[in-house]
């Protein structure tokens, strides 16, 4: 089972001009999401998008800047939910840029699943218990 | 005592919650059992459980005398599904902007 999700992606660009498209409204815009977000730890701020009918997610993340080391390090937490609400996730994501090659490495980890490590890196055995469980069950009834 | 519908994380928000399913993952167990391991009520520790109930992580079942939990599949493929739906989101955007990023270098 997957526990939380890391990603790398290398860049041709510096960390400074891959660190303003994580930063500058107008152009995490451009592949993200709109947003109201500022380098500045504590801000609160909204992504944006327009959820197409039929779609289960509500189009508003809800976020609170949590780090912010500039070219460094980015990271905020990521509020959200189903339209209905029957589904929300409180998760946070991680953004680290490492000099590399003459570019930059972005690494992304988004996981408030952290909460889940343990107990997901766990529950590979359901199975064979629900089958014990069973198994008790008709030998009582025997 | 009155429990909650809480959403999969919600309910996995509750490290008590956390260690009862880290429990139950090794063995099923009975309610009396997993409140032997934990300096709370009993109704406290039904309450957690009834919890789990509801949102699909454990089944219960009368033995005799005994309710039996067992974990569930349902509310960890809920808390799956979200992982899964993120990790395709980020590579989405992701390469979104490695081609904003690369026709810009080209200009």
């Amino acid at each position: 089972m997957q526990q939380d999700i890391k990603q790398t992606w290398f860049f041709q660009q510096s960390p400074g001009e891959v660190w303003e498209y994580l930063t500058k409204p107008e152009l995490i815009e451009q592949w993200l999401m709109k947003t109201d977000f500022q380098p500045v730890a504590g801000h609160k701020f909204r992504f944006t998008f327009n959820a197409k009918p039929g779609t289960a997610y509500e189009g508003v993340v809800h976020c609170e800047v949590l780090e912010v080391k500039p070219f460094t390090k980015l990271s905020y937490s990521w509020k959200g939910g189903t339209q209905d609400k029957s589904r929300t996730f409180d998760s946070k994501v991680v953004w680290t840029l490492v000099p590399k090659n003459n570019g930059t490495e972005l690494q992304l980890q988004h996981n408030g699943f952290t909460l889940l490590e343990d107990v997901l890196a766990h529950t590979s055995g359901w199975t064979s218990l629900g089958k014990k469980l069973q198994d008790l069950v008709i030998s009582i009834q025997k | 005592m009155r429990a909650q519908t809480l959403d999969a994380f919600q309910v996995i928000a509750d490290p008590g919650r956390r260690q009862m399913l880290m429990m139950l993952s090794k063995n099923s167990m009975t309610i009396n059992s997993i409140a032997e391991n934990f300096d709370m009520s009993r109704p406290a520790v039904s309450k957690h459980i009834k919890i789990m109930y509801n949102a699909g992580f454990i089944s219960i079942t009368d033995i005799g005398r005994e309710r039996h939990c067992v974990l569930k599949q349902d509310g960890f493929n809920e808390l799956q599904d979200f992982i899964n739906y993120f990790d395709k989101f980020w590579i989405n955007k992701l390469s979104k902007l490695q081609s904003i990023l690369n026709n810009k270098s080209k200009q």
